[in-house]
């Protein structure tokens, strides 16, 4: 039996906007055991955005409550959520979002100069990492001169950088061609089965969906669907 | 670590827009130069001054009749200072009156042959010389003798020398003056070696400064209303100039006011005060430029927070805190603004030197004022940083990462 790490109970978002207030998410609840390989799927408006924020500790919700490996995130504080985000969470986006005029190795780096790793460690991990994604060879590059998949894959090591167990995923093949698509959930499947990371995407692309194990679809603010990809084929 | 990332990244920052980074940089290096400058001229203008007083004689005093109090009556024999008075000044104070003598002094043109020329005469006791290094090159100085027999003797410098008689060496040789309209050939016994100082340049009258026996210029009687003093340097100037003036009134048996004093010390004192004031007064004006300086470095901050906010939200999402964000714009910021100082400090110090080269006086660099103003210019940068920095702190990472 493997472990609940995130659980989500009677989750609502809302956003106020002056007057007028936007529901984004309508009482979601939801349970993702360590390991798990999921897309999260919908039309854009449909709220998957918003979940992959608070699932991410960059937004909190309205009301219900959300535990991450069985803490309270309500409960912390704004800097400690940065911690959670520094440690167990990776993010990769749809924009790549590197730091521009910034080596493909300092961009690796940057999440373990937050978690304050020593420089010499920092350097020869971070190399590491662009070699698990095959990029080893463009380490002083800086993103201007990387093509999309390869900024992407740059994105991934950096998600890597403190192993978090959560990688999270908006859109990453969003801004890439097909055969970059492939090659960038290649790497997310294999980082699911041969490193144990629980990876959730969110997407509306579903062939990109169909490599995960489990679908969520997600429509108004609401789950309309939770499948597994075996069963249902 | 992060503070070393910190400086790193605003290094890079720096480098990566040098024209705005130099541009923001300029109002603080003007500050700084031109206070950095300002107070350098003015330490060095203080040095000059102290250094042509202590030359021409830091414990140089003047014990003189207060013409006020004898406005409105005739001046009477008894308000004159008389040889014996000076005995009695010398006596009462044996330790710290080392010179005393009338001063008085003429002018007179004098010819040598085909060679014209104007001479000043300063009226000396004997040992002038010993107080207010003088350097005899040849012969000797103005002596007790020549004072008691009212000689016919002079001391002149190597310049005048050079002049009238075309040699360095021109004892024994004499000069023809007036004193008092009458004419008298004095003989050269001295010839006086001098540094030309500031004073001297500024001195634009073409007379070459000569001495002789003041007894030669008292005309009429011995008695004098100026007294020239030269006194012990180990004491405070102004209690003993006031102890002198007011000894000098009781024995005259007049009011403590009667006579006054004047001297170089307190004198220099004084000018240093006013040029001190003055030049932190200007200083302080320059420094309001230090403040238009740091508005700049203000505004471009916020212009690189707004650039930046991108970049900010994925340094949140990566794990930034709060704190992070904040020092890493302030570190910005205060680098900004130490360089600009560090600059404006050169280009001070580099204003400063060729305005005293100009005016030919050694320039006086303040380290403490370099300190102050580097550091300055740091709290200047921070103060200014804050408030963009508190800014970019506080974005949110989800607007943040939206933002275009």
């Amino acid at each position: 039996m493997r472990e609940e790490i995130i659980k989500i109970e009677n989750l609502t978002k809302t956003y106020e906007n002056g007057e007028i207030s936007v529901r984004a998410l309508h009482n979601v609840s939801l349970s993702i055991k360590q390991g798990e390989f999921i897309s999260i799927m919908g039309a854009s408006g449909s709220g998957k955005s918003t979940l992959m924020n608070i699932i991410g500790c960059l937004d909190r919700p309205t009301e219900g409550s959300y535990y991450l490996e069985g803490t309270d995130i309500n409960e912390k504080t704004d800097d400690e959520l940065s911690t959670v985000r520094n440690k167990k969470i990776g993010f990769v986006f749809q924009s790549f979002n590197l730091i521009p005029r910034t080596s493909a190795l300092h961009n690796v780096e940057l999440p373990m100069i937050y978690g304050k790793v020593r420089a010499t460690e920092r350097e020869t991990m971070a190399q590491e990492l662009l070699e698990q994604v095959g990029l080893s060879d463009r380490a002083e590059h800086m993103p201007n001169e990387l093509s999309g998949g390869q900024k992407q894959r740059v994105a991934i090591a950096r998600a890597l950088a403190n192993r978090p167990q959560i990688i999270l995923a908006d859109e990453p093949t969003g801004n890439l061609d097909s055969h970059s698509s492939v090659e960038i959930m290649d790497i997310f499947s294999r980082l699911n089965r041969e490193e144990g990371n629980t990876v959730i995407i969110v997407t509306h692309e579903r062939e990109v969906a169909e490599f995960t194990d489990r679908i969520i679809t997600f429509k108004d603010g609401c789950i309309i669907k939770d499948e597994r990809t075996g069963e249902v084929a | 670590m992060l503070l070393f990332e910190n400086i790193k990244l605003a290094l890079t920052s720096i480098k990566m827009n040098k024209m705005r980074s130099f541009l923001t940089m300029l109002g603080i290096i003007i500050g700084i130069s031109s206070v950095i400058s300002i107070t350098s001229i003015g330490s060095s203008a203080e040095a000059v001054v102290s250094k042509e007083f202590q030359s021409f004689g830091m414990n140089n005093m003047y014990v003189y009749l207060n013409w006020e109090m004898v406005r409105d009556r005739p001046i009477l024999y008894s308000d004159l200072i008389l040889p014996e008075d000076i005995e009695a000044l010398k006596a009462r104070f044996p330790e710290d009156i080392l010179y005393a003598a009338p001063s008085i002094s003429a002018s007179s043109e004098t010819k040598v042959g085909r060679v014209q020329g104007k001479l000043y005469m300063q009226g000396v006791a004997a040992d002038y010389h010993k107080f207010y290094n003088m350097n005899i090159a040849y012969g000797r100085m103005i002596n007790q003798s020549d004072l008691d027999g009212k000689r016919d003797r002079i001391v002149i410098d190597e310049k005048a020398s050079r002049h009238f008689f075309n040699k360095v060496n021109s004892v024994g040789e004499t000069l023809a003056v007036t004193i008092n309209g009458e004419i008298r050939d004095l003989t050269i016994v001295g010839v006086y070696g001098k540094e030309s100082s500031l004073f001297d340049q500024l001195n634009t009258s073409d007379s070459y400064t000569t001495y002789i026996p003041y007894s030669l210029l008292q005309s009429v009687d011995d008695t004098t209303t100026y007294l020239e003093l030269y006194t012990n340097g180990e004491k405070d100037q102004s209690l003993l100039g006031g102890d002198i003036a007011r000894y000098l009134s009781r024995i005259k048996d007049k009011e403590p006011e009667f006579y006054r004093y004047e001297s170089a010390e307190v004198q220099m004192d004084m000018i240093n005060t006013i040029l001190g004031t003055l030049s932190i007064a200007i200083g302080a004006i320059a420094a309001i430029s230090l403040v238009v300086g740091g508005i700049g470095i203000m505004n471009i901050m916020l212009v690189s927070v707004t650039e930046r906010t991108r970049e900010i939200g994925i340094r949140k999402s990566l794990g930034a805190r709060t704190k992070d964000i904040m020092t890493q714009f302030l570190i910005e910021s205060m680098i900004l603004a130490a360089i600009g100082g560090i600059l404006g400090t050169a280009l001070g110090i580099g204003i400063a030197s060729i305005g005293m080269g100009i005016a030919g006086v050694p320039v006086i660099i303040d380290p403490l004022m370099i300190l102050l103003a580097v550091g300055f210019s740091a709290v200047v940068g921070m103060f200014f940083g804050l408030y963009p920095a508190r800014k970019a702190a506080k974005l949110d990472p989800i607007e943040a990462l939206r933002y275009e």
